[in-house]
């Protein structure tokens, strides 16, 4: 198959501190890649870097074979309509109803009129459930409710990479069932995705791969399938606490 | 951090944000909405702060020169010195540090939590800039409405020295209104006008360039507007003098 993100080399830092020393990996097409490392291990800096809200250092990020650490920031707008974002908190303007945050991308990237935007919104308010809370302010609604609607968001556009940033933290079986229900819709669309978590049940139940970040590396890549038939190995160890 | 290495990334860094301001507002469709509401949230929302701060000062200076002039008897030169102190330099002056104090505070916290909520994040990452989003509207609102505070600043300062000049000092009215059109002219009127559409400029770009680049926490939010609030009106005082200058170098060569 296919590589659609492709990091080679990567490198970042913050100040004196090496956060990514080298960091390589590939995900195919419609694949959903799980990161797994340990807190402040970087995670959310590769799926930062891969929309260039971040700058690495050094080495590469391709995606479909287009470096992008060479693009410009008007260039990276077109990346950006491309793969969406799931912010860990929603990252839902406060100042906007739950509509108007749907509605956003929909005004800014498209030339649909309001009443094709309208029918759009509320046809994804009711894949996700918030077909009432349309005019509700995001300080008004749950957690779990703005993780939706944050994905709800990110989704709109139709794009052809999601980026996860734990999507799954903080929330109740209930509402975890709903968001790996809805990642796995994603995937049967095709949609290739990184689905960083430490919600391991998750990402056994929605991911392809899983790699394991630590000390600034990839340290080990294996299939989900695999790894429910060996219980040994480092990923386990991280997975059952063994190891940081 | 030495204080000259934060100096220079202050100016390096604002001049690149109203660069990139400055090339946003051409770019793609303007945010009227926005702008019509930070035109709201600063001239109409600032208008009572701005007319008691500079009411006051025109009834105080009226007072304080009442007093120190009746003793060598010139009283009468009351309505000149105040409405061209008003008109020149106070009115504009403490119209611009009242807004810098309310809203350039406001510009900076709000904007620093949004990045704090990766509010910004989101904005860029949905493919959008957050300059042309949050910055635009702040600084052309800004530009719009405090030229039009300042008006009202004006003459509500020259009110206020009226106010007294009749009520407490005993000056007649008719001769207090003649002096001030006989003693302002439009030169002196435009040399303190002109200098909001800078003191506009300074607050609103300091107040977003402290905003975005708040890093952590809520914490670093307060430091911000602090250091926002601060450098707008230490830029309005030094910045008062050049353009005095200025304007005054204009008025010759006019």
């Amino acid at each position: 198959m296919a590589k659609e993100i492709e990091f080679k080399n990567f490198k970042k830092s913050f100040g004196q501190k090496a956060v990514h020393e080298d960091i390589s990996f590939s995900v195919e097409k419609g694949e959903c890649l799980g990161l797994l490392g340990g807190s402040g291990a970087g995670k959310s800096v590769i799926l930062k870097s891969l929309i260039g809200l971040m700058k690495p250092d050094s080495g590469s990020i391709f995606l479909e074979g287009q470096d992008i650490t060479l693009l410009n920031e008007d260039e990276m707008v077109e990346i950006r309509k491309q793969v969406a974002y799931v912010f860990q908190n929603g990252a839902l303007f406060d100042s906007m109803t739950v509509f108007d945050n749907l509605a956003y991308p929909l005004r800014e990237h498209t030339t649909l009129t309001e009443s094709e935007i309208e029918k759009r919104v509320h046809d994804l308010l009711n894949e996700f459930n918030l077909a009432t809370d349309d005019l509700l302010y995001p300080g008004e609604l749950s957690g779990g409710m703005q993780k939706r609607v944050g994905m709800a968001r990110s989704i709109i556009l139709g794009p052809e990479v999601v980026l996860y940033d734990e999507p799954t933290a903080g929330l109740d079986p209930f509402n975890i069932r709903r968001i790996q229900e809805m990642i796995l819709a994603m995937k049967a669309k095709g949609v290739t995705s990184i689905f960083v978590t430490h919600d391991m049940p998750s990402a056994f139940a929605c991911c392809d791969r899983i790699a394991l970040l630590r000390k600034g590396r990839i340290v080990h890549v294996e299939s989900v399938e695999k790894l429910k038939q060996n219980d040994t190995g480092m990923i386990n160890d991280f997975v059952n606490g063994m190891t940081a | 951090m030495t204080l000259t290495y934060r100096f220079i990334s202050l100016i390096g860094g604002s001049s690149l944000l109203f660069k990139e301001t400055v090339r946003q507002i051409f770019r793609g469709k303007y945010e009227w909405n926005a702008t019509f509401y930070q035109i709201y949230a600063v001239g109409v929302a600032s208008f009572p702060v701005v007319m008691v701060t500079t009411m006051s000062i025109g009834m105080v200076m009226a007072l304080q020169f009442g007093i120190g002039l009746a003793k060598f008897g010139g009283s009468l030169y009351i309505p000149k010195i105040v409405s061209l102190s008003v008109i020149k330099e106070f009115g504009p002056v403490f119209a611009s540090i009242m807004v810098a104090a309310r809203v350039g505070s406001g510009m900076t916290s709000e904007i620093g939590s949004m990045v704090v909520t990766e509010q910004v994040n989101a904005i860029q990452a949905l493919g959008t800039s957050p300059i042309k989003k949050i910055v635009v509207p702040r600084v052309v609102g800004l530009f719009i409405a405090l030229p039009v505070l300042c008006v009202a600043a004006n003459i509500l300062g020259v009110l206020g020295g009226f106010i007294v000049g009749v009520h407490d000092l005993g000056l007649d009215p008719m001769f207090y209104y003649q002096k001030i059109f006989e003693t302002l002219k439009v030169s002196d009127y435009l040399s303190g006008f002109g200098k909001t559409f800078f003191f506009a400029l300074m607050i609103s770009v300091f107040a977003c360039y402290y905003g975005l680049n708040v890093k952590v926490g809520t914490k670093e939010v307060g430091y911000a507007t602090t250091k926002s609030v601060v450098t707008s009106c230490i830029a309005i005082m030094i910045g008062d003098y050049f353009l005095t200058k200025l304007f005054w170098l204009f008025e010759v060569w006019i």
